[in-house]
C-alpha cells in the first residue's frame, strides 16, 4: 500500500458553478498551448513590432519637446519627409500637413493644438500597429493554437471528458474560446496597452493621460472586433475535423485565399480606372498595350494601415484581413463613411454567426453518433 | 418523511437511431449496491447509460437519477454520477494527476480542493507511483485506473463503469473489483457496472440488468436468477469417503448426484432432514467442508435468457 493512501473518503465541501469548468478548460488549455515552442516564439516575435513604435511615440513627444511640432508641420505641409522617422513622418504628413481648420471653426491655442495633433498621431499609430503587424502576426498565432483546440479533442475522444460531466455545450466552446482570446490578449491588446503606457511616459506631462484616456478602450475594442471573428472561425474549422493540420491548412488558405482574391479585385479596379488614360498615354507616346503596367501604389502598406488611404475599399469585405482593418479603423474614428464600413461588418458578422452555428453543431455532432 | 429517491429508475425508455430501434421500452431499476448492466454486443448498454447521463434525446419514455431528469437537469444528473467510459478518452499533453485534477475542476471542485482529492484519490486507486507520467505513455492498465480515478473524485453517488477491467492483469483486476465492492459496501455508493466479463459480475454485483436487443431480458438479484428450478444442496466431503457418504445416503432414500471429485448434489427438500445428512457423513467417517444451496453459473443463466435469440446467444457464447 503507499505511503500516502488513506483510502477513499467522501467529500462534502461546496462545489463552484458550472462558469468554473469554463474557467478550468480555459486554464489547462492555456498551459498546453504554451508548451508549445513555436507558440511561445511567435507571441515574443508579436512583441517586438511594438519596440518600433514605441520608437515613433518618442520622436513625435521629443518634437513635441523641442518645439519642434511647427516646422514639422510646415515641411509636412510642403509634402517633404519628416526627418526619417518612417511611419511617423507619413503619418505627420497626413494629419498635419493637409488643411485641417474649416473656415468656420475657431483657431485653438497652441496647447490645445498640441493635444488634438497628439490625439491624432496617437489613434493613427495605435491603428497602424493593430492593422499591420499584429493582425498578420494574429493570423499566424491563433494558426497555431486554435485548430487544436477541438479536432484534438475529437481525435482523442476527450469529448467524453467534458460531457460527462456537468460542463454544456456553452462552457466548453467558452473555455476555448477563452484560450483564443487570451492569446489575442497577449499578441494585440497588450502591446497596445504597452505602447499607449509608453507614450504616457515619453511624453512630457502625465496630463496626456486626460487626453487620450480614450485610445486604451478603443484599443480593447479593435481587439475585441479582430478577435471574435478570428477566434469563432478557427474553432469551427478545429471543429469540423479531427485532424488538427487539416484544420490549420483551412485557416491559412483562407486568410490566403481572400487576400489574394481581394488584392486580384482592387488591382482590377485600379486597371479599369485608369486603363483609358493609361490608353491615352500609350496612344500618344505610341507605347504598345502589352508594356503598358499599372503605376505603383504610392502609399506603403503600415502607412496605410494608419487610415492614409482615403479611397473606399469597396471589396474589403472579401478579405478578413481588410475587413477588420476597416472596422478597427472605424473604431479608433479614422474611417467614418458609412459606405466604407457597413459591408466589411456585414461579412464579419455573417461569418462570425455562421462560424458559431457551425461550432455549436459540431461540438454536439459526437453525441449524435 | 420522504423516502429516498430510486438511484436510477428508468421508465420505458425507447430510443432510436434512424429506423433502428436500440432501446425498446426498457424499464427496471438500478439500487444501491452494485449492478451489472450484461448484454452482447450492440445490445444497447452503451446507449442506456448515455440515456442515464442525458447525453441522447429518447423517443420515449423517463430516466430519473436519483429523482432528477437527465433530459431537463443535465448537470444536476452529471454531478452526481461518475463515468469510467469503455472508450479511452483523456486530453494529451496532461499528467495523470492533471488528468484527474482537470476532471475534478470540470465537476466544480475549487483548484485547491481538486489537487489534494486528485492525489488521494490516485492513491487509492494504486496509480501515485505514475501520476507524474504523461497519460498517453502510460500502460493500458494504468489509464484505465486513472480513468477510473477521474471518474470518482468528486465523490459522485452513482458510478457507472464501462468496461473497467479491461487491460488489467488479474491482480489489478481483483484489485479494482474490491474497490467497486468497497465504495458500494463500505460508502454507500450506487454502482452500475457495464461489462462482458461475467464473472466479474458473477464475483461482485448484487443485481444484474441483463439487457439484448435493446430489451431487458432479466432483471434482479444474482441470487435470485442463479437459483436453479429446482432447489439443490451441494454436499463437499473429504476424497476418500465420498463414495461411502454416496451410498449411505442413497441407502436413506436421498438421490444423490456425484457432482465432482468430492462433491455431491441432493435435493433441497431433504433439507429438512439434514440431521440424516450429517449422521450418514459422520457414520462414514467423512469430514463435511462445504454444505451450500447450489447456484447455477450466470454465465448458463445469461446465456438462457438469450436463447430466445440463437444467434445472440450464440454470439455471446463465443
Amino acid at each position: 500500500m503507499p505511503l500516502h493512501d488513506v483510502g477513499y473518503r467522501g467529500w462534502q465541501g461546496a462545489r463552484l458553478g458550472p462558469w468554473s469548468a469554463a474557467a478550468a478548460i480555459a486554464t489547462t488549455g492555456i498551459r498546453l498551448a504554451w508548451t508549445s515552442r513555436w507558440l511561445r516564439r511567435a507571441v515574443f516575435l508579436a512583441w517586438s513590432p511594438a519596440l518600433f513604435f514605441a520608437a515613433s511615440f518618442f520622436a513625435f513627444e521629443q518634437a513635441i519637446d523641442e518645439g519642434r511640432i511647427e516646422s514639422l508641420q510646415e515641411r509636412a505641409a510642403r509634402g517633404r519627409n519628416l526627418d526619417g522617422i518612417g511611419l511617423l513622418g507619413t503619418i505627420l504628413a497626413d494629419t498635419l500637413g493637409r488643411p485641417e481648420q474649416p473656415p468656420s471653426r475657431p483657431a485653438l491655442s497652441r496647447e490645445a493644438e498640441t493635444a488634438a495633433t497628439r490625439r491624432l498621431v496617437w489613434s493613427r499609430l495605435l491603428l497602424a500597429f493593430m492593422r499591420a503587424p499584429q493582425a498578420v502576426l494574429l493570423a499566424v498565432v491563433v494558426g497555431l493554437v486554435a485548430p487544436t483546440l477541438i479536432s484534438r479533442d475529437l481525435r482523442a475522444k476527450a469529448w467524453l471528458v467534458y460531457f460527462t460531466r456537468p460542463v454544456g455545450r456553452v462552457h466548453y466552446i467558452a473555455g476555448k474560446l477563452a484560450v483564443l482570446a487570451t492569446i489575442v490578449a497577449a499578441v494585440t491588446v497588450l502591446p497596445a496597452l504597452a505602447l499607449w503606457m509608453a507614450g504616457v511616459l515619453v511624453s512630457p506631462s502625465v496630463w496626456v493621460i486626460a487626453e487620450t484616456w480614450d485610445l486604451p478602450l478603443k484599443v480593447v475594442a479593435a481587439s475585441i472586433a479582430l478577435a471574435i471573428p478570428t477566434v469563432l472561425l478557427a474553432l469551427a474549422y478545429s471543429s469540423l475535423t479531427a485532424e488538427s493540420r487539416i484544420a490549420s491548412f483551412a485557416w491559412f488558405a483562407t486568410w490566403a485565399a481572400c487576400w489574394i482574391a481581394h488584392s486580384s479585385l482592387v488591382t482590377a479596379d485600379l486597371a479599369a480606372a485608369t486603363a483609358p488614360q493609361a490608353a491615352a498615354v500609350a496612344d500618344a507616346a505610341d507605347i504598345d498595350d502589352d508594356e503598358w503596367r499599372p503605376p505603383p501604389q504610392r502609399i506603403n502598406w503600415l502607412a496605410k494601415a494608419a487610415g492614409l488611404d482615403t479611397t473606399i475599399d469597396r471589396w474589403s469585405w472579401v478579405s478578413p484581413y481588410h475587413a477588420i482593418g476597416v472596422i478597427q479603423a472605424w473604431i479608433f474614428g479614422v474611417e467614418t463613411r458609412p459606405q466604407a464600413v457597413v459591408p466589411p461588418a456585414i461579412a464579419l458578422t455573417s461569418v462570425s454567426v455562421a462560424a458559431a452555428l457551425v461550432l455549436a453543431w459540431r461540438v454536439a455532432a459526437p453525441m449524435r453518433a | 418523511m420522504t423516502p429516498a429517491p430510486v438511484p436510477v429508475r428508468l421508465d420505458g425508455v425507447v430510443k432510436r437511431y434512424g429506423r433502428r430501434t436500440v432501446l425498446d421500452h426498457v424499464s427496471g431499476e438500478v439500487l444501491p449496491g452494485i449492478t451489472g448492466l450484461v448484454g452482447p454486443n450492440g445490445a444497447g448498454k452503451s446507449t442506456l447509460v448515455r440515456a442515464i447521463l442525458g447525453l441522447v434525446r429518447l423517443a420515449a419514455g423517463r430516466v430519473l437519477v436519483e429523482g432528477h431528469d437527465p433530459a431537463r437537469e443535465p448537470h444536476v444528473v452529471r454531478r452526481l454520477v461518475g463515468v469510467v467510459p469503455e472508450d479511452e478518452c483523456a486530453v494529451p499533453g496532461l499528467a495523470a494527476v492533471e488528468t484527474v485534477r482537470y476532471a475534478a475542476r470540470l465537476c466544480g471542485l475549487p483548484a485547491m480542493e481538486a489537487l489534494r482529492r486528485a492525489h488521494e484519490v490516485l492513491d487509492w486507486c494504486d496509480a501515485g507511483q505514475e501520476r507524474y507520467r504523461p497519460v498517453e505513455t502510460l500502460s493500458v492498465g494504468m489509464r484505465q485506473k486513472v480513468a477510473f480515478a477521474a471518474a470518482i473524485v468528486h465523490d459522485p453517488q452513482l458510478v457507472i463503469l464501462d468496461e473497467p477491467t479491461n487491460g488489467l492483469d488479474p491482480i489489478e483486476r481483483r484489485a479494482m473489483l474490491g474497490r467497486l465492492t468497497t465504495l458500494a459496501h463500505d460508502h454507500g455508493k450506487t454502482i452500475l457496472l457495464s461489462t462482458h466479463v461475467l464473472p466479474d459480475v458473477q464475483a461482485i454485483c448484487d443485481r444484474v440488468i441483463v439487457l439484448a436487443a435493446g430489451q431487458v431480458r432479466l432483471e434482479g438479484t444474482l441470487a435470485e436468477l442463479t437459483r436453479p428450478v429446482v432447489p439443490q444442496l451441494r454436499l463437499e466431503v473429504d476424497a476418500a469417503a465420498v463414495d461411502e457418504v454416496a451410498a449411505r445416503l442413497t441407502a436413506l432414500g436421498i438421490p444423490v448426484t456425484r457432482t465432482g471429485g468430492t462433491s455431491l448434489q441432493l435435493p433441497a427438500q431433504h433439507a429438512a432432514g439434514l440431521d440424516r445428512v450429517w449422521r450418514a457423513t459422520r457414520e462414514a467417517g467423512a469430514v463435511v467442508r462445504a454444505l451450500e444451496p447450489v447456484q447455477e453459473r450466470f454465465e448458463d443463466v445469461f446465456l438462457q435468457a438469450l436463447a430466445a435469440r440463437p444467434q445472440e446467444a450464440s454470439r455471446a457464447a463465443s
